[in-house]
């Protein structure tokens, strides 16, 4: 039987239009390398430059890499959600509050946190994943200010707009600066190692087409509500993971810290970072959360440039920072070959 | 107590809210309509129209009913620079524009704070007096506030539905493409669109400015209920603004006043739930959710 | 009459307007039925209506034996019930091979864990998934654009992949949304020679089209719709020399005229 020969059609096709990037072994040796030179130097540095300030800064940069992880794996399948900050908090108050009114262990305020985020993405995911676009952005909006409201009127378990103080930490050991680092380094990378593994499986691969044409997933035979939920319960776990941590390690929350504005630091480090990977949403975290701890001293400054920033990113810059930086290494490594197209 | 005045007020200040609700909610619908922007930073050119308000009638001591036109037309016109810098590159770009907007509710938040400082202020009250109607005793403010605003969208229906401009805007609302094929200029609409919508918003601001005080951040109160009554009205749909916001703004304040703020908000949220289970697009969305 | 698919009186409508209105036909193992009607005449939502895209009025939906009307669409899918749709619609970001790998998911999907796990199963499923597309692309000419981004393709190659995928969820039956819709008659005449040899290699094929002669050299049975209604069915010859069909199409007048 003849092949029918497509050569003629589609000549202009290959000469002109860009081919998807092939993995190839001597960049994955590059990746291997570097992810064990990157390991070494996150596990050593606090050590070698004992510096409380910078260790603080570090340990909340990677506790956002959670939750920001978190987010891009619900990024992932086209949803954009104003309200991540909302189960942060929930992850955060549960957390304090079983540990301080029950005497529970840490451990298991955790993994209430968690449980308690899960359930409640697992209530509202199957409902509020139906709408795509804008919509859901209001959604989840909306949620969001709801869910914080709930923590400024539940005054005698939450304690209202003060706050809860002294939040004890998990384990007394972990009053150190530089204990908490190691826990969050720990914990981060077993959440976005747990994103990273997602995301490069089929599980991530189904995700990526739920994103690109939902349409088109479903006349595949792809359950699409089913895996969007997944997305949204996995996503909001973490973030109540990180929440929970985040609590204990800062020592004081209040319904302010899970406010809209939280939830926006969530859309714009993966924005910033770059929507399209992994990575970017964990150089988003890199770059976002030590911008108000370097720049203490003009508060109002410092919002009127994020916000410009936003504006500038968005104009100029769509795929983040990461997409920069791959096509930077794109245009490297094509200049060291001799692109043969 | 369920005297006939509680009733009576709380229909009054029900509908004022709604008016204030709609103003708000058809700007922002009217943006997304037409130019599919989600404007992050409507409740701040609301915010800023309290504030200019504030300047004109508290500072300057002009005359309220030429202060709060001026106020909003300033705002409005201020904010075309806005629409050039901020809005345009993004014209049916939904998550860039977004974001985009984002950022400048951000910028002119915290911009507010430096001349206005971060405490509430309060613009003078220009309507103080007690009226009297049928035994039933109203505050004047909150007449005031429904009487403007009920002027205002009348002024908007008859635009909307009379004149070339209005009938431009409802067609580029329902298709761009083919609205530009036809001949509409989009980029004259969507400077119209966009200069309508920040004058009923600032509108909005100066007449929110009457009932409660001011602060960089009063934005975002607006926002949330523009949001809601889009959600239930349908987004970019004019006839859904109007029924979301009386819908809303009655609503809550009947709840507001017998059963208190907190319940008022979940019951909000709780509608929206049970919308989206039922009618995803609201009630007179387009249907392309 | 076990017939594969076999739709029964089946209606949709949407707020005023009959869409479907009353519509039955079958199509038996091995055939090529088409439906052809003037745009309008509500061929796609008959297709969405099968496909579990839209839940219908009345009517049932049997394939198979068994009643699935009504079903979302993913479960008509893991039946063997696939479609494909009328505009081009394939992963625009993505590269050819990696569209055609999604398009197995029935074959690669291994459930969460195998998958998060690596187990055997799942290496082993997507070593089955990745050769049943390579051979497909082969078999269809797009090997040597294999990693060619899917959205740069030309329009007609574009609808070939569509179909690609389609046929990678492994169907028994394959609805197909105007296949010929926007191509060359060179190209109409490729997609007609690949769906008679997709049909060859004992899939079940419904078209549906409002290009006649596209559709009369290419299906063993017709059905005529017209304003969501059915108006003939039999062999193209017939159906396209009915004076109903003539005169829904063409307008009076024309009875007596030689069709296509």
């Amino acid at each position: 039987m003849k092949t029918i020969s497509a050569q003629d059609g589609l000549g202009p096709a290959l000469k002109e239009q860009p081919r998807v990037s092939q993995k190839t072994a001597r960049g994955r040796w590059l990746v291997y390398t570097l992810a064990i030179l990157g390991g070494l130097v996150l596990v050593s540095w606090p050590l070698l430059l004992n510096d409380i300030f910078f260790t603080h800064v570090a340990t909340l940069v990677l506790l956002y890499c959670i939750g920001a992880a978190g987010l891009h794996l619900i990024l992932r399948t086209g949803h954009v959600s104003m309200g991540h900050a909302a189960f942060m908090g929930i992850g955060a108050y549960t957390s304090v509050v079983t540990m301080m009114k029950l005497a529970w262990p840490y451990p298991l305020a955790l993994a209430t946190g968690a449980l308690l985020a899960a359930l409640l993405a697992l209530a509202l995911g199957p409902i509020i994943l139906r709408v795509r676009g804008v919509y859901f952005v209001l959604v989840t909006f909306t949620l969001g200010e709801v869910v914080r409201l709930v923590f400024v009127n539940w005054v005698p378990v939450t304690g209202g707009s003060n706050g809860i103080f002294q939040v004890p930490p998990p384990f007394p050991l972990f009053l150190s600066n530089l204990a908490y680092y190691y826990l969050a380094l720990v914990m981060a990378a077993l959440c976005v190692g747990l994103v990273g593994r997602i995301v490069t499986s089929e599980v991530g691969r189904v995700l990526d087409a739920i994103g690109e044409s939902e349409r088109l997933a479903q006349s595949t035979g792809v359950p699409v509500l089913r895996f969007k939920v997944l997305a949204f319960v996995i996503g909001c776990t973490l973030v109540g993971i990180q929440g929970s941590l985040q609590a204990h390690f800062i020592r004081y929350i209040s319904p302010v810290s899970f406010a809209f504005s939280e939830s926006l630091n969530f859309v714009v480090m993966n924005v910033v970072g770059g929507m399209n990977s992994l990575v970017g949403a964990m150089i988003g975290a890199l770059f976002i959360v030590p911008l108000p701890e370097f720049l203490r001293g003009w508060v109002e400054y410092q919002h009127i440039f994020y916000g410009i920033i936003l504006i500038l990113v968005m104009a100029f810059m769509p795929s983040g920072l990461a997409g920069l930086l791959s096509r930077a290494a794109a245009a490297l490594s094509m200049r060291r070959r001799g692109d043969d197209a | 107590m369920l005297s006939p005045t509680l009733v009576a007020q709380t229909v009054v200040n029900g509908v004022a809210i709604s008016a204030v609700y709609i103003l708000v909610a058809l700007g922002f619908t009217l943006i997304f309509g037409i130019m599919r922007t989600v404007n992050f930073a409507h409740g701040e050119f609301a915010m800023l129209g309290g504030f200019a308000l504030f300047i004109l009638y508290g500072t300057l001591k002009l005359d309220f009913f030429i202060a709060l036109p001026l106020a909003a037309l300033v705002v409005a016109t201020g904010s075309l620079v806005f629409e050039r810098l901020v809005f345009r590159p993004f014209y049916q770009k939904e998550l860039q524009g977004m974001i985009a907007t984002l950022g400048l509710s951000v910028a002119l938040q915290y911009s507010a704070m430096i001349p206005f400082g971060p405490q509430d202020k309060s613009v003078p009250s220009a309507f103080t007096s007690l009226v009297e109607l049928h035994g039933l005793t109203f505050a004047s403010d909150r007449l005031a506030v429904l009487a403007i605003a009920a002027v205002v969208l009348l002024a908007f229906y008859l635009f909307m539905r009379f004149t070339k401009m209005g009938l431009a805007m409802r067609a580029a609302a329902q298709d761009p493409e083919i609205a530009e094929a036809q001949g509409i200029d989009s980029r004259r609409v969507y400077q119209s669109a966009f200069f309508l919508a920040t004058l009923m918003a600032a509108l909005a601001g100066g007449l929110i400015g009457q009932v409660y005080s001011l602060s960089p951040f009063m934005g975002t109160t607006p926002l949330v209920k523009a949001f809601t009554v889009v959600i239930l009205g349908g987004l970019g749909s004019i006839p859904g603004a109007a029924a979301g916001g009386l819908l809303l703004g009655m609503g809550e304040t009947f709840l507001k006043t017998f059963y208190g703020a907190a319940p008022a908000d979940f019951a909000s949220f709780g509608a929206i739930v049970l919308l989206l289970i039922w009618r995803p697009q609201g009630l007179f969305g387009r249907g392309e959710v | 009459m076990s017939a594969l698919l076999r739709v029964d009186r089946l209606s949709k409508q949407f707020g005023g307007l009959k869409a479907v209105n009353d519509i039955s036909f079958h199509a038996e193992e091995g055939e090529i039925v088409g439906i052809v009607g003037p745009n309008g005449a509500g061929k796609t939502t008959v297709i969405n209506l099968v496909s579990g895209v839209y839940k219908p009025d009345k009517g049932t939906v049997t394939f198979r034996g068994q009643v699935v009307t009504g079903m979302p669409p993913h479960s008509l899918v893991r039946r063997g019930l696939v479609r494909t749709f009328q505009a081009a619609v394939v992963y625009r970001e993505s590269s050819v091979r990696e569209n055609a790998l999604r398009g197995a998911f029935a074959k690669l999907y291994p459930g969460f864990w195998n998958t998060l796990l690596n187990t055997k199963k799942a290496r082993a499923m997507r070593a089955d998934a990745e050769q049943a597309a390579d051979e497909l692309l082969e078999w269809l000419g797009m090997t040597a654009v294999a990693n060619v981004k899917a959205g740069s393709l030309p329009y007609g190659y574009q609808k070939t992949l569509g179909m690609i995928v389609a046929l990678l969820a492994s169907p028994k039956l394959i609805m197909l949304d105007e296949p010929a819709a926007g191509l060359s008659p060179e190209e109409a005449d490729h997609v007609r020679d690949v769906i008679r040899r997709v049909n060859h290699s004992g899939v079940t094929v419904v078209v549906v089209d409002h290009n006649m002669r596209f559709m009369s050299g290419l299906c063993h049975r017709l059905v005529a719709m017209h304003h969501g209604a059915e108006l003939a069915e039999g062999t193209p010859e017939a159906v396209l020399k009915d004076p109903r069909v003539i005169e829904a199409y063409l307008g009076r007048g024309f009875e007596g005229v030689e069709t296509l």
